[in-house]
């Protein structure tokens, strides 16, 4: 008897502690939401108004009159689907040879890439921009927004990780029957790895999408620019007003979340693989 | 295992082209160029203006300091409140789970320029949260302007951004940790919080040194904040991180040597950084 | 005989009509804010004189036009528009960097005679070893723009504010005859405008003129320096971005902005129902006979070597800034200041200004253009300027012993930065 009440002030003491966190934590997100149903008027009105207003409209059409936003998220759009699907399969590829086979060269190849898991990628920012657009003046190019980012290490080790724990007696059942490797990988291992697959997937398309710094180098043109560089463009300025930027930053971000709440294992197994090593 | 050079190298090459290309070449080539003088039309060998700069140049320092700064006091407090929100988001006791994860995780999924427009705006003065505070009868705050509340606020903006992010790594590593673990203790009538002390927490270590060694690598970086948020590291350079002084090396005044100078500054000290927590993380364990 | 000259004749015609006409195709410029804006306003008038070329203009910003800017040329000039703006003082990086970017003008038809119309303080930076990169387009004569209400209210005649002190003084009672207004407004936190407009009117910059040397810590530059301190120390003058700015005017909660002239424009078109309700003097000077004129911001126009349609360019700016008709346009619309003297004689600059309390305030903005020193960007400015921002929020914050030692501070800072001595 004494322990359930002590249990039941216990949860009481847990959800009195959480429920102002988490409020606080959608605050922002709240923020954002609401303000882009309202114009500057409203966002700097007076009083404390919290509640959403009807100008979405009209802010997305400011948007779009300016800066051209439906442009700029179809590009973003495109880029983050190829970039997601060149990268998931260059690093398989590498994840299941570093997995499956013995090879020359394989410990140099291995140690390299685990050692640029602790490089800033700010160490290559200045010459990869250099080579990108002076050398080989590549600027505002498809190429020069999908693949200098491809690289990442996070995609080898999961998806090695991954083909390691599979059964190798299956691949090698198949190896005895005369299968290349090739059709081993493309028709045995990967459809085994689709979890894997599919959380790698989600971080890398976020990342893409949410890619900052590098298009903003890269890009001079206005008609190849990405979204979040088209909106990061707007602030501080006083072209288009601030109900405008959050209805572009909702349309960045609605998608992203409707996605994580349908995906949430998927987004969770892909960020906690930071710590699968 | 046969030994399988070519087969293996012929799933590695489309990878290994890509990493040789735009980061083994740019990081060797970056070595060169932080001799060189590129601020005149040819570009010629003089460490002086670029190492020999580095050395004294105070807006360096000054950015080194921010940098550090950010480090010492966003980093600890964002990895304790993400290590209590995964403890608490594990809890059986929780209700309605879901939406409280929802609430800690979904800033993850939010991107830089969207969230640093949203806090820039919160912080305005005339934002909500000089309005809500003078509500409550606080005096406003001009967060953007002076230089300590501008610190604040980038250090808010952080914390809010990232802590779901390390919890989601440390509950990854909570839920590895057997049950059984916890039943005997139960069972001997330790409290719930010595358990958290002395079972918990020493079991998550690797997995908080983990986290750390990621904050790390993320702060020595920090660029989209100060740049979106306090307007390019201001009031005047006050939040200029050193991700943002090679931003402005590199691509206001286009000094390219300087700035790979800085860049190799900056990735020195991130991997000291990173090997010194593993190393006292390592230290402890025996 | 007769039928060849006539031949002769109407062929002469089509070549000549031919490349003044013959103008077709699409022409893209980069600018920011309101010389965007003006400079939309200018393509009715030319697209009478050139109906088949279509001008886009987008406004990208002035930190990121500039940005970009280096990046395409540092890319080789892919990615650039047909023509760029550039503010004057930090142009020269460009002309130094990548002198392979930008057209030489003069090889499309800017003559001599053409740039020789322009005041010579517009020309020095845009003109390297006889190669003209850019035409000038603005100005920025200082000017106070003042709520004249507030002012009265206060009993203060701005006429009578000769000097700094003077302005300090009737600070003070305008804002206790006001109370929630602020005397004036200065982004001391991200700029250096107001030391930059003192020094340039006191005859102080961050460079010799010959750009060889750093002249940031001469006595005329430490004098404007303590004058900013000094406002700031009486209550006078709160911080302020570009927008605060605009926000403080719309609400009525400062008293006195100082700016280049083109301000007017910005006044005018962002708060339309103040009208009559301000007005504009001259800067106040360090001693009652001091010097009152200086200069802050005015830009050029460039083409970019990658342009595929010079011709229509050029034929573009050639209007905008090298007709009356152009720079007229872009006074009345937005207020910014002709560079093009022959433009000042135009009758609309001494017509009577509504808006501005019936105040011919073009007249009273443009007396002091002749008056203003010349002040040397050089390539180094971006680096100049952000060391003395720096600088100068520590002097406000009590840092630094006196505006001596920081300015001694900025330019041993300069100095480290460029590679350049600091003057004697």
């Amino acid at each position: 008897m004494r322990k359930s009440v002590s249990e039941r002030r216990r949860s009481i003491a847990l959800h009195a502690a959480m429920l102002p966190l988490a409020l606080i934590w959608l605050f922002p997100l709240w923020v954002m939401f609401v303000y882009s149903t309202m114009d500057d008027n409203g966002i700097f009105s007076q009083g404390v108004v919290l509640a959403p207003s009807d100008q979405f409209a009209a802010n997305f059409a400011a948007l779009e009159r300016d800066v051209g936003f439906i442009r700029a998220t179809v590009i973003s759009v495109i880029v983050a689907f190829v970039y997601t699907l060149l990268s998931v399969a260059l690093t398989s590829m590498a994840g299941w040879a570093l997995a499956s086979y013995r090879f020359v060269g394989k410990g140099a190849v291995l140690a390299t890439i685990l050692g640029t898991l602790t490089l800033p990628y700010f160490v290559v920012v200045i010459p990869q921009y250099v080579m990108v657009a002076r050398d080989f003046g590549l600027h505002n190019t498809w190429f020069a927004l999908i693949v200098p980012p491809l690289f990442n290490s996070l995609g080898v080790l999961f998806t090695r990780q991954t083909f390691r724990m599979m059964p190798q007696e299956l691949f090698d059942a198949a190896r005895v029957e005369g299968v290349s490797e090739w059709r081993i990988f493309l028709f045995v291992a990967l459809p085994l790895a689709r979890p894997t697959l599919a959380a790698l997937s989600i971080i890398l398309f976020l990342h893409s999408w949410n890619n900052y710094l590098w298009p903003l180098l890269i890009n001079s043109d206005p008609s190849m620019m990405t979204a979040p560089v088209e909106l990061g463009s707007l602030i501080g300025l006083t072209k288009v007003s601030w109900g405008g930027i959050m209805t572009g930053a909702v349309i960045l971000t609605a998608p992203m979340l409707v996605l994580f709440v349908a995906l949430q294992r998927h987004f969770i197994a892909g960020i906690s693989a930071g710590a699968v090593k | 295992m046969r030994l399988r050079t070519r087969t293996a190298y012929a799933f590695l090459t489309p990878y290994l082209l890509v990493f040789l290309a735009f980061w083994i070449w740019p990081i060797v080539n970056s070595f060169w160029l932080s001799f060189l003088n590129t601020r005149t039309a040819n570009w010629t060998f003089n460490p002086q203006v670029t190492w020999g700069r580095l050395l004294v140049d105070p807006a360096f320092a000054n950015a080194l300091k921010n940098t550090l700064l950010i480090l010492v006091i966003q980093v600890p407090i964002m990895i304790a409140l993400a290590t209590v929100l995964a403890v608490l988001l594990n809890s059986p006791a929780l209700k309605a789970r879901g939406p409280f994860r929802f609430a800690f995780f979904a800033p993850v999924v939010v991107g830089e320029v969207a969230y640093a427009a949203v806090f820039r705006l919160m912080f305005n003065e005339f934002g909500i949260i000089n309005k809500l505070g003078m509500t409550a009868g606080l005096p406003a705050v001009a967060w953007l302007s002076e230089p300590t509340a501008a610190m604040a606020v980038i250090i808010i903006a952080l914390t809010w951004r990232w802590a779901g992010y390390n919890a989601i790594i440390i509950l990854a590593g909570l839920q590895s940790i057997p049950d059984d673990v916890y039943e005997a203790a139960t069972i001997d009538g330790v409290s719930k919080f010595r358990q958290f002390l002395f079972i918990t927490l020493p079991l998550l270590r690797p997995v908080i040194i983990l986290c750390v060694v990621l904050s790390v690598i993320g702060t020595m970086q920090l660029f989209s904040e100060p740049f979106l948020i306090t307007n390019r590291g201001g009031p005047g350079q006050a939040t200029e991180t050193l991700g943002l002084f090679l931003y402005r090396m590199g691509f206001n005044t286009f000094n390219f040597g300087y700035a790979s100078a800085i860049a190799y500054t900056i990735a020195a000290l991130a991997v000291a950084i990173s090997l010194l927590n593993l190393w006292i993380g390592r230290e402890r364990e025996q | 005989m007769r039928r060849t000259e006539l031949a002769c004749a109407t062929l002469a015609f089509a070549l000549i009509s031919g490349s003044a006409f013959a103008q077709s195709g699409e022409i893209t410029a980069w600018s920011w804010n309101i010389a965007a804006s003006s400079l939309k306003a200018t393509v009715p008038g030319f697209n009478k004189q050139f109906p088949d070329v279509k001008v886009t203009v987008e406004d990208l910003g002035n930190q990121q036009t500039f940005d970009k800017m280096l990046a395409g040329c540092a890319a080789g000039g892919v990615g650039l528009p047909d023509i760029i703006s550039v503010e004057n003082h930090e142009s020269e990086i460009f002309w130094s960097q990548f002198p392979d970017c930008f057209v030489d003008l003069k090889t499309l038809g800017y003559t001599d005679e053409i740039a020789a119309k322009f005041p010579d303080f517009k020309r020095t930076e845009l003109e390297v070893e006889g190669k003209a990169y850019a035409m000038p387009w603005d100005s920025g004569p200082v000017t106070m723009f003042y709520r004249r209400d507030f002012y009265e209210k206060a009993g203060v005649d701005p006429a009578s504010l000769k000097t700094w002190d003077d302005f300090i003084a009737a600070g003070k009672k305008i804002q206790e005859a006001n109370p929630g207004v602020s005397m004036t407004q200065a982004d001391i936190n991200g700029d250096s405008e107001f030391f930059r407009m003192i020094a340039n009117e006191q005859g102080c910059g961050y460079f010799s003129g010959d750009g060889q040397s750093i002249t940031a810590n001469q006595p005329a530059c430490v004098t404007a320096l303590e004058t900013v301190k000094k406002l700031k120390d009486n209550g006078l003058l709160i911080a302020g971005t570009w927008d605060e700015k605009i926000q403080a005017n719309k609400a009525g909660t400062v008293a006195t902005q100082m700016y280049g002239g083109w301000y007017e424009g910005t006044i005018r078109s962002t708060a339309p129902d103040l009208s009559g309700k301000w007005g504009v003097y001259q800067m106040p000077s360090a001693s009652a006979d001091g010097p009152r004129a200086a200069n802050l911001g005015g830009s050029a126009l460039a083409i970019s070597a990658s342009s595929k349609n010079k011709e229509a360019a050029w034929a573009y700016i050639n209007y905008t800034l090298g007709t009356n008709e152009g720079q007229v346009t872009m006074l009345k619309e937005f207020g910014l200041v002709p560079s093009l003297p022959s433009a000042l004689d135009e009758p609309y600059v001494k017509e009577d200004q509504p808006y501005w309390g019936g105040q011919k305030v073009w007249v009273d903005i443009l007396s002091t253009l002749p008056k203003v020193k010349p002040s040397r960007g050089t390539p180094f400015f971006q680096d100049a300027d952000k060391i003395l921002v720096a600088a100068q929020l520590k002097y406000l914050n009590g840092q630094y012993a006196d505006a001596k030692a920081a300015l001694d501070d900025v330019a041993n800072q300069i100095a480290g930065a460029t590679g350049l001595p600091v003057a004697e």
